[in-house]
Formats: C-alpha cells, structure tokens, sequence
C-alpha cells in the first residue's frame, strides 16, 4: 500500500475493567482514502480498536497517530479527532437520539460551530447521499431498521469526516439492504472518504474492501490486500475464517481449464465474464 | 397512546405551526375552565370534536373511544360531588339512610356534577386536539422558541424518543419469555414480569452508556443542539382562531348571564 496513513497504532493495549484483555500490542497503518475492511469472530476487538480511532476510549497503552499526528486527549484535540474520524455504531437504536430525523442529522453539524445556512446544506446532502430525502418528516420510530441505519450514517455524513467508520454495517439487514449499504459505502469512498468497516463475513470483504486486516482475541494476525489475504492458508486457519466460497469455485474452474488465467475475480459479474471468455466461438 | 403519537404524524393539521395549535387548544381550555358552565363546555367538546374530526380527518370513532377513556374515572369522582351526607333529608330528590345519617342527591348536587363532568371533558378534550395534531417534536420546539430551560427540554425529548426503543424493548422480553411458557400460569406469570421489568432496566442503563458513547463521538459537549424545524405561521389561521375564541367567549359571557345561580353555586 503506496498512500500515506490516516490512522496509525503502535503498541495499543487496552483491558476492560473486568480484566478482559481487548486489544494486545496492537500495529497497525491505514492507508488513506481506501476501502478498509476488519475481519474476525465476535469478540475479536473491532469495536474496541474503533472506539480508539475516535478517541472514545484512552489506551492503556501505546499511541494512536491520525494523519502522522499523536492522539492527544485533550478536549479540543478530541473534538478535532471526531470532527475528522466519525464512528457509525452497530445498533443504530442506541445512536439515533431525537425523534426527527432532520433533527437527528444536524447534531453533529452544529456541534462543529457551523452557521445555520451550512448546517442545512450538509444535513441535506447528507440526507440525499444515503437516500433518506423522503423519510425527512417522518419521526425516528416510524423507520424501519434498514431506515434508521441509513439515518445512523447520514448522522456522521453530515459532520463530513475524512474517516468514517461502520461497526458491522450489514448486521441485522436483509441482502438486498446489505447490498444497498455496501454500495452506498462505495459511493462514499468515492468521493475520497477512508472507509472503514468491521464484519465476520469473508465474502463481503473480500469482494468489498481494498485492503483486509484480520483480527482474533485483540490482536491484528494479519494484513494484506483481498487477493493476498485468502490465498494465506494458514492464518485463514488460526484465525478461523473460511475462505470466500468465489475464491474457492473460481480456482476449481481454474484447475480444470474452464476459466481464463488472471486475477481472481472480486465478484460475481466479473466471474461470469471470466467464464464466457473461454466459451467456444 | 402510541395510536394517539402516529396520528400526531400523519392527521392533516400536522403541517400547521404548533404554535398556532398550542394557542387554540390552550386559549380553549382556559375558557372552558373559567366559565363553569355546562353550556360552554358542551360548545367546547362539540367544536374540539369537529376540528379534529373535520379538520384533521382523525376517524370519529378513535375520537369517541378517547373521549370515552377518562369517563369511568369522571363519573367516579363526580359521584362524589352529587352526593351528599346530611342529618334532615329535606331537599333530597333520592336518599337513603346509613344510621342518623341520610346520604342521597340535591339537584343542585346534581347539577354541580353534571358540570363538572362537562367541564372536564371539555379540557380533556382540548388537550386530545393538541396531541392528536401536534407531533411532540412540534411541541417541543416550541417550548424551545417560548424560552423554557434547555435541560427540561432536551429531557423531554430524550425520554419522548427512549420510550419507543424501551417499549420495544420490553415487547420483544415479553415476546421471548411468552414463547417459553413465561406466562402460563398466574405463579410464573409474576416471576416473568419481575424479570421483565429488572431486565428492562439494566438494558435501560446500558444504552444510557451506549448512548452517551455515541453522542461523544459527534463533539457533544452538554448540549443537544438541533436544528428547528421550520414551519411558517399562517395569518389566516391566526385570524381565525382569533374569531373563533372571541365567539366562544361572547357565547360563554352571554350564556353564563343565563346560568348564573347554578354556576355560581359550583364554583363556590
């Protein structure tokens, strides 16, 4: 990975007051403006780490870096860190806290000092970007849950982070919901956001993200690019992952000669093409 | 009560400034209240009726099914008023003896409770127009814009939103523990709700936490800062609640002359 790092740990160490060690020495860089994805079991301290990269929990130890600088916990080095890394958390029933949706949007925004004009602006465009225009008037309890998770990313799209990350973006959502969000990160990224996000789900980050980091019981076990990370049989093993089933057939087809050489494909379109390459003419 | 919250949403005055509501309902109530006559409020519940009837399109019969609520719970404490204890029986239209004593009905007795009840009503029935056409989001902003303190504000509506999500909560408790037998019988049945309402609060605490991690994450430094919404205040609306209070008062002022005996005595 050639960009420079938005988010950097070095020796992060964090235990729960139970005693639970969360995060053990933890290195990690992150690339900038890239699709990021955290691979690992319930429990392997994702959500830690994030709570981490927005200042919301201090480390016992070690140092976390945004842009090359040093966390520093101060109040205003807190704000400015959640100015620029907005967290979208996994159940959006604890997020959303105003009954309007309008409402609920414009907190982070004012929060940030803006003028009312701007505040408007962002939480209009925040609204149209995840698609939420029509649900403006409706009060939070009416939405259904795939709704509100759209409202829960609106909340930070509004504040216009340089990184936003989702804690399990597509728990609890139908496929085509999930799919919808996916995309709907995509088009985020796009526009030059780092996005950062946490799953168990193999398929989804290896057709999704630029760049996998795999983690089991606090700490990173691995790291590589989606093309890399799956062909690494043994930390698959350690941490135990499947591999993506699109991986797995596509190296079937490729032993037996039906499939054209070249690199793996991401996702089912360019699977498909890959086949029909090699149809007879 | 959560029927009453969706049709604040969706009525067709939910669009109209709160404010102008507010006034309407509140300006009605306090004339209903000052003027103790049955006559006023009877012209109060018909008009309150018609607005959120016709005006809002709020079904009749939802409308009577709450006007009907608080009945049983009036004609309670009405009774109360009608009746009377007394040593010479008198004046009673009815009465029957408990020892020396007789207790029965006066028709003023009777009359006092009548108004009352209408009275009551007529409030009650002012205060189901706000809330079946005011979303409290609406309510609140106003209460913002009247310069009431900002905790009591943002406490309203943090307890307004989390009454959804614990209500949810407890439903899907109750729903977990219904489908293991939690409420089979009258002994397990106590033992379930006790574990459902200590659960609910320590999920309750949790989210508090969990709540307060999030609003952190988005700068919040003791202020839950919203944008208002932004509904624009229609002259024509504000006439016509003008016209329609100064006829209620005038027909008030001039019945009451009529009514005076009695409504003096109930107020007294």
């Amino acid at each position: 990975m050639k960009s420079k790092p938005i988010l950097e740990t070095r020796g992060l160490g964090f235990s729960y007051v139970d005693g639970t060690q969360a995060l053990v020495d933890v290195d990690l860089s992150i690339p900038a403006g890239k699709k990021i994805a955290f691979l690992g079991p319930n429990g392997a301290g994702k959500t830690t780490l994030f709570l981490h990269f927005n200042g919301l929990i201090r480390p016992d130890r070690g140092k976390v870096y945004f842009a090359g600088q040093e966390v520093r916990y101060d109040h205003a080095s807190l704000l400015e860190l959640r100015k620029k890394v907005g967290v979208v958390f996994q159940d959006p029933e604890t997020q959303l806290f105003s009954a309007s949706v309008r409402q609920e949007i414009s907190f982070g925004p004012l929060n940030l000092g803006l003028p009312r004009e701007a505040v408007l602006q962002r939480v209009h465009k925040a609204m149209q970007d995840t698609g939420i225009l029509e649900l403006q008037d409706r009060p939070t309890h009416f939405l259904s849950y795939g709704q509100k998770k759209r409202v829960a990313i609106a909340d930070i799209l509004a504040m216009q982070p340089e990184v936003l990350i989702c804690d399990e973006p597509t728990a609890w959502l139908d496929v085509k919901h999930a799919v919808q969000i996916m995309d709907l990160l995509t088009e985020i990224n796009g526009e030059g956001v780092t996005v950062i996000i946490s799953t168990h789900d193999v398929d989804l980050a290896y057709s999704w993200a630029d760049y996998i980091f795999i983690m089991k019981s606090g700490r990173v076990i691995g790291e590589a690019t989606p093309e890399c990370i799956f062909y690494n049989r043994r930390l698959l093993e350690e941490a135990e992952l499947q591999r993506p089933w699109l991986l797995d057939l596509y190296e079937e087809l490729q032993r037996k000669g039906w499939v054209s050489a070249g690199l793996p494909p991401k996702n089912i379109r360019d699977f498909l093409r890959s086949i029909k390459d090699k149809e007879p003419a | 009560m959560l029927k009453i919250d969706q049709y604040a949403y969706i009525n067709r005055l939910a669009h109209v400034h709160p404010l102008e509501k507010m006034v309407l309902a509140l300006v009605t109530m306090i004339i209903c209240l000052v003027f103790s006559s049955p006559a006023t409020s009877l012209i109060v519940i018909l008009s309150m009726a018609g607005m959120v009837i016709w005006l809002a399109r709020i079904p009749a019969s939802f409308f009577l099914k709450l006007m009907l609520a608080p009945v049983a719970f009036l004609l309670l404490s009405v009774l109360t008023v009608a009746f009377v204890w007394v040593k010479d029986p008198a004046g009673l239209l009815w009465g029957f003896n408990v020892g020396c004593y007789t207790v029965g009905v006066t028709s003023r007795g009777l009359i006092t409770a009548g108004a009352l009840l209408l009275k009551s009503l007529g409030a009650v029935a002012c205060l189901y127009f706000l809330s079946l056409t005011t979303p409290m989001v609406d309510i609140l902003s106003v209460l913002k814009a009247l310069r009431m303190p900002p905790l009591f504000i943002e406490l309203m509506s943090l307890v307004y939103r989390f009454i959804f999500v614990l209500l949810d909560t407890a439903d899907k408790i109750y729903t977990s523990q219904a489908s293991r037998w939690g409420y089979a019988t009258l002994k397990t049945s106590y033992s379930s709700l006790g574990q459902l309402v200590s659960n609910l609060f320590t999920k309750a605490s949790r989210n508090y936490q969990m709540l307060y991690t999030t609003l952190t994450s988005r700068c919040y430094t003791g202020e839950l800062n919203v944008l208002e919404s932004s509904h624009v205040i229609s002259r024509r609306n504000i006439l016509l609640i003008i016209l329609f209070e100064a006829a209620l008062l005038l027909a008030s002022i001039h019945l009451a002359g009529f009514l005076t005996p009695f409504a003096g005595g109930a107020g007294s």
